[in-house]
């Protein structure tokens, strides 16, 4: 989470020598991020402190609403403006855009550079600028035709400080308003210090890094009030409200805040609302420490903290309604719902201009309630961020103690009423011991005990250090983020910081093997991609209609009980319908397409076990012509590549998805290598596909372990072989592996079978085909003779002729 | 006369020699006067009516005919076959800025690469990459790693649960958000030393520019007796100068995370602005104040040793954990800007790279 924080106002609380860039350098490395610098009052270069010195009426009769306003603007002569402003007086201060300023017109569009204009006949040698023409309408609001008038503004800035500043017409505005000298950090804090999300915080931390003097003295509640009544209070979850502090002001008057503060506000990019709301910002800005400030008046009877009843709503202050229940908590008059704890207060009971007492509300709230909370009412709050992340019940006391404080200051009135201070149980502040041996062992650079004992101090926590061992106890700000004395060491570490730490890298050797499927899927990837095959990555989750679509049954897959949205619900158990889908989506992108995969499936499980995450390779290719083919020599390659000598393919004509004539399995024994084949017609229906398309799924993870890398040498033959090319006429039923098995068994001295083309047709009767191999015939001992070789022919041809009914043809 | 005869031949021959105009004509040409049935031959056929004195003389011009015509012949055919060879080089001149015919060739997954390089960066330095359950119990990618029941992360709106029952022990069924579940397991294996490098898939209810509800991660873990930031720093260290170049520096600085104490945020120098945040008088687009986030770090929690029964106090072990996305597209020149292109499988994109 982020915070803008102004440089200026930090060093109210730590006495800063550095450079915001400094700063920034150096904080970062042992704190919180400091992620940009923004300088201030860049917007208002051009535009000037004027003072109006007389105002007249334009020349011309027929021209209402613009007078001619002669301004100093610092220089001798002074500068004639036409102006439409309603509420012009003479000695006003007022902000004059000078020509080259740039300013947003009548508050709108873009901003644009002033240029020297003669308006209905008059030369105008500038303009008198309203709050929104120049981006201050948030801290100075204002109705149409209003022009920006800084009187109180200059009253302020001139009685305030040290020095009295003389403040003369010509300056820049940037600098009377005190924005020039300003940068603005934003700074990223992580979830664990909301104590760091405060001015006061960041200032600790810039105090202790930066060795410089912090500035800020805790507030302590005054005893006088304690003879005033009680407030009536009742919290009734105490659990979740572990400590609720609230007390009244009567008397007060609500106005607009002091440019000091205001510019504090804009700074961290708050919207000035009036004092009342303003002091609770400021404290929750510079403490971090939200606080609720109720209109007194408007509450009747006693203030709860309690559950929603189902049925209550409330009026929040961003204008939206919310519909309660019980598993919100509320803070309640009699009348209902006031607030929602530790988010946001209610309309109905919000301080305004008539209000003249107020009741604020310091309270801790669980955090995990409140994020709940603000997840089920999708309402997120400056307040509700700092409360997630687990605020000290100790914190209460000084928010309370210096709202009241500015409020007197700026609001007057006094105080009305007791503290009312519901708190569960007496604060118990933790301890934890740390060695100097534990911190130099874990960080690596030799840490003494006394120099621990002395950053811990600058932290806030009280130390006492005995031998190499230092005990801190917690300062009530960190005690939700420091849970052991591992957490100390961090501390430690940080403050001298890590940039100080000389990496040393540790040589080693492997302490564990590579495991066989990660092996087997790089190099299968290599491969396949090798010879023209594209790899997709798709989602492991599925949606139930493409599982559908392709004839899968998903009640049976593993599916996500909160899915994102239906597109990602169910556990693919294969690769094949993400596949189709990623082909269906390019099919007009590329007509021929080679796509693989491989990735986990998910197999289900029974109790108490995980499902089984295998690994599986399927490519897919789409192309008019060829298809099944293609499909089989990329199975074929890749089986052979993890050494399966053995393979016995087997047609599978009954599954849904392949198409039942051109579907095979690869077999090394019992073991299914590979399933191939054409997608079946009615699939390419459904995914409306352009051409066909076959597929290789290889179920890589059960293969791994019998896989080869290292294929074993078989002899080069010594002496020449013998080539005969041969055809066999054949049943139509009939296989080329069967044929290739009767021809390897017949025949010992055929070295190489291998079948080239199947021919039917012409010169071949209807029911048959001609099969057509290269035979090799080759021994190791010698040069085969041609008489051998044709005895072997004649061999095969009878055997086959026996078996099959083969016929031969030369 | 026969001399007079002979110079003329000479002469007749040695103009039809230079008329030739290809090689297959200076070869019939060859043939034809200095064959057995050539006209030389021929030509001394007449030898027999000379007389004895001059029959020498004239044997010896005709043999000097016979070496000047062979000599001619030979510069003719050299002079012809160059000629022809240029010829056809003119033929064969083809326009070179015509493509070649590209070899098949397929494309590797801009996450296979990205996965590949990691695992090889940390191959070289002795770290195996494993890979762990991606449905995975609760135990291992939350109990075990130090998170309270009601961290934000455990929430439905942050974390997939499966349709599943619970398991006595480990409670829910997930989707591991992190590779740091596997460490859990990594740690509770105990085969120590550990220096792994766990790379899988993960997942978080996110989708945007930047996020996709499907991603990887890899979670470098070495557990040894008296491991050090120091040695976390120069493990970092040496991956980034591998990954990203030599030239790029790596820093920590303090973050929170429930598994480690301390927690650092590592960050590398921007290699668009060389570190300083600028350039030229601009601020740079790319970076943060001359650093970009590259993921977090830390040394594993106490707790976390505990729940793996490991002791605390002899071991210590040195952790991060990296988006292999979000690390890949931090390279140069990938200029990728939305994730979500990574897993829509467009052919367009695929074939980049």
């Amino acid at each position: 989470m982020n915070i803008l924080i102004s440089y200026e106002w930090l060093k109210d609380y730590v006495d800063l020598k550095e450079s915001p860039e400094q700063f920034a350098a150096r904080v970062s490395v042992s704190s919180v991020g400091v992620e940009k610098l923004y300088p201030q009052g860049e917007d208002l270069r051009g535009i000037v402190l004027g003072q109006i010195k007389t105002i007249d009426a334009h020349p011309d009769p027929k021209v209402t609403g613009l007078r001619i306003v002669s301004v100093d603007v610092g220089h001798k002569k002074h500068a004639a403006i036409v102006c439409g402003g309603s509420n012009l007086f003479v000695d006003s201060f007022v902000a004059v855009a000078v020509p080259g300023a740039r300013v947003r017109w009548h508050g709108e569009g873009e901003l644009v550079e002033l240029q020297p204009t003669v308006i209905r006949g008059v030369q105008s040698d500038g303009m008198i600028c309203a709050a929104n023409e120049i981006g201050l309408f948030d801290a100075f609001p204002h109705a149409e035709k209003e022009i920006l008038v800084l009187d109180d503004v200059i009253a302020e800035i001139s009685n305030t400080g040290k020095k009295k500043r003389v403040i003369k017409p010509g300056l820049p505005l940037a600098d009377v308003l005190g924005l020039s000298q300003d940068i603005v950090m934003d700074i990223e804090v992580t979830t664990n210090r909301p104590d760091a999300f405060s001015l006061v915080g960041l200032a600790r931390e810039a105090a202790t890094i930066l060795q410089r003097p912090f500035l800020w003295k805790d507030r302590v509640l005054s005893d006088a009030a304690q003879t005033l009544p009680a407030l009536s209070v009742s919290v009734k979850e105490k659990k979740i409200c572990p400590r609720a502090m609230f007390i009244r002001v009567d008397g007060v008057k609500v106005g607009h805040s002091p440019w000091w503060l205001k510019r504090r506000l804009l700074s961290a990019g708050q919207r000035p609302i009036n004092n009342l709301v303003d002091i609770t910002n400021y404290v929750m800005l510079e403490l971090g420490r939200p606080m609720h400030v109720f209109d007194a008046d408007k509450l009747q009877g006693e203030l709860t903290v309690r559950r929603a009843k189902d049925g209550e709503s409330l009026e929040a202050l961003d204008g939206k309604t919310y519909q309660l229940s019980d598993k919100h908590i509320v803070v309640a008059d009699e009348n209902g719902p006031q607030s929602i704890a530790g988010i946001m207060g209610g309309e109905h009971s919000a301080v305004t201009r008539d209000t003249t007492s107020v009741i604020f509300e310091c309270a801790t709230w669980d955090p995990v309630v409140i994020r709940r909370m603000s997840h089920d009412l999708n309402l997120t709050s400056d307040a509700q961020r700092l409360f997630e992340k687990g605020l000290s019940t100790e914190s209460c006391p000084q928010g309370l103690a210096r709202s009241i404080e500015l409020c007197l200051q700026l609001a007057g009135g006094e105080v009305a009423s007791r503290v009312t201070d519901e708190c569960v149980e007496p604060y118990v502040a933790k301890k934890y011991t740390l060695s100097s041996d534990e911190a130099s062992m874990l960080i690596g650079i030799p840490f003494k005990a006394r120099d621990m004992a002395k950053t811990l101090t600058r932290l806030g926590f009280e130390v006492t250090a005995e031998g190499h061992t230092v005990q801190a106890t917690v300062p009530w700000w960190r005690d939700h983020d420091i849970e052991s004395g591992r957490d100390l060491v961090e501390e430690v570490a940080r403050v001298y910081g890590y940039t100080n730490i000389k990496p040393q890298f540790p040589a080693g050797l492997a302490t564990h093997a590579l495991a066989a499927d990660l092996r087997w899927e790089r190099r299968l990837r290599d491969v396949v991609s090798g010879v023209g095959w594209t790899e997709t990555y798709t989602y492991s989750f599925v949606p139930r209609s493409l599982f559908e679509l392709s004839g899968f049954d998903p009640s049976r897959m593993l599916r996500v009980r909160n899915p994102l949205t239906a597109d990602f619900e169910f556990m693919r158990t294969s690769l094949i319908p993400s596949l189709l889908q990623v082909v269906a989506d390019n099919q007009e992108r590329k007509p021929i397409l080679h796509l693989f995969e491989i990735a986990h499936v998910y197999f289900g499980h029974a109790a108490n076990e995980l499902p089984t995450e295998q690994s599986q390779l399927t490519a897919m290719v789409m192309n008019p012509q060829n298809v099944w083919r293609e499909a089989k020599g990329l199975a074929e390659r890749v089986l052979s590549e993890m050494g399966f000598m053995k393979i016995e393919w087997k047609r599978l004509e009954t599954d849904r998805l392949w198409h039942p004539g051109r579907c095979v399995q690869a077999f090394c024994g019992e073991k299914l290598l590979a399933t191939v084949g054409e997608l079946h017609p009615r699939l390419i229906e459904s995914f409306k596909l352009n051409a066909p398309v076959a597929m290789v799924d290889i179920p890589l993870g059960t293969l791994v372990s019998s896989a080869r890398a290292t294929k074993p040498y078989r002899p080069i033959a010594a002496f020449p072989s013998v080539k005969r090319d041969v055809a066999f006429v054949i049943s139509q039923e009939r296989t080329v592996q069967e044929i290739v098995q009767v021809i390897r068994a017949t025949s010992k001295l055929a070295s190489q079978v291998e079948w080239f083309d199947t021919y039917r047709g012409e010169g071949v009767p209807a029911d048959k085909k001609s099969l057509a191999f290269h035979l090799d015939f080759s021994t190791n001992d010698r040069t085969l003779e041609a008489q051998e070789v044709d005895a072997e022919m004649k061999k095969i041809e009878e055997a086959l002729n026996t078996i099959f009914q083969a016929e031969m043809r030369v | 006369m026969l001399t007079d005869e002979l110079q003329t031949l000479a002469r007749r021959a040695e103009d039809a020699i230079q008329n030739t105009k290809s090689v297959k004509e200076l070869d019939d040409l060859s043939i034809e006067l200095l064959g057995r049935k050539g006209a030389l031959t021929t030509a001394l056929r007449g030898l027999a009516s000379v007389s004895a004195e001059e029959r020498p003389k004239i044997g010896a011009l005709a043999n000097e005919i016979k070496q000047k015509l062979e000599t001619r012949i030979a510069v003719q055919r050299s002079q012809l076959a160059e000629l022809g060879m240029a010829e056809r080089l003119q033929q064969e001149r083809e326009d070179v800025t015509e493509p070649g015919t590209l070899p098949v060739h397929g494309h590797l997954h801009l996450m296979t690469q990205a996965m590949n390089e990691i695992t090889d960066i940390f191959a070289r330095a002795g770290f195996t990459r494993m890979r762990f359950p991606e449905v995975e119990w609760d135990w291992y990618a939350f109990e075990a790693l130090n998170m309270p029941k009601d961290h934000p992360a455990r929430d439905d709106w942050e974390t997939f649960f499966m349709e599943a029952p619970e398991h006595e022990q480990s409670g829910k069924m997930i989707l591991t958000p992190h590779t740091t579940s596997g460490t859990a397991r990594l740690l509770e294996a105990q085969e120590l030393p550990i220096r792994v490098i766990n790379i899988a898939k993960t997942y978080r209810r996110q989708i945007d520019m930047t996020h996709t509800p499907m991603f990887h991660q890899f979670d470098g873990v070495y557990v040894d007796r008296g491991v050090t930031v120091a040695n976390l720093l120069g493990i970092l260290d040496y991956f980034v100068k591998e990954f990203f170049g030599h030239d790029r520096k790596t820093r920590i600085r303090p973050y929170h995370f429930r598994f480690t104490e301390p927690s650092f945020e590592v960050d590398i120098s921007c290699g668009v602005c060389a570190g300083t945040g600028f350039i030229g008088k601009d601020k740079c687009r790319t970076c943060k104040r001359g650093w970009l986030e590259l993921g977090g770090a830390g040394m594993v929690h106490p707790n976390v040793l505990k729940a793996a029964k490991l002791d605390p106090k002899v071991y210590s072990a040195a952790l991060f954990g990296f988006g292999v996305e979000r690390t890949y597209m931090m390279k140069e020149g990938l200029t990728l800007g939305d994730i979500r292109l990574l897993y829509k499988n467009d052919v367009r994109f695929l074939e980049q790279f």
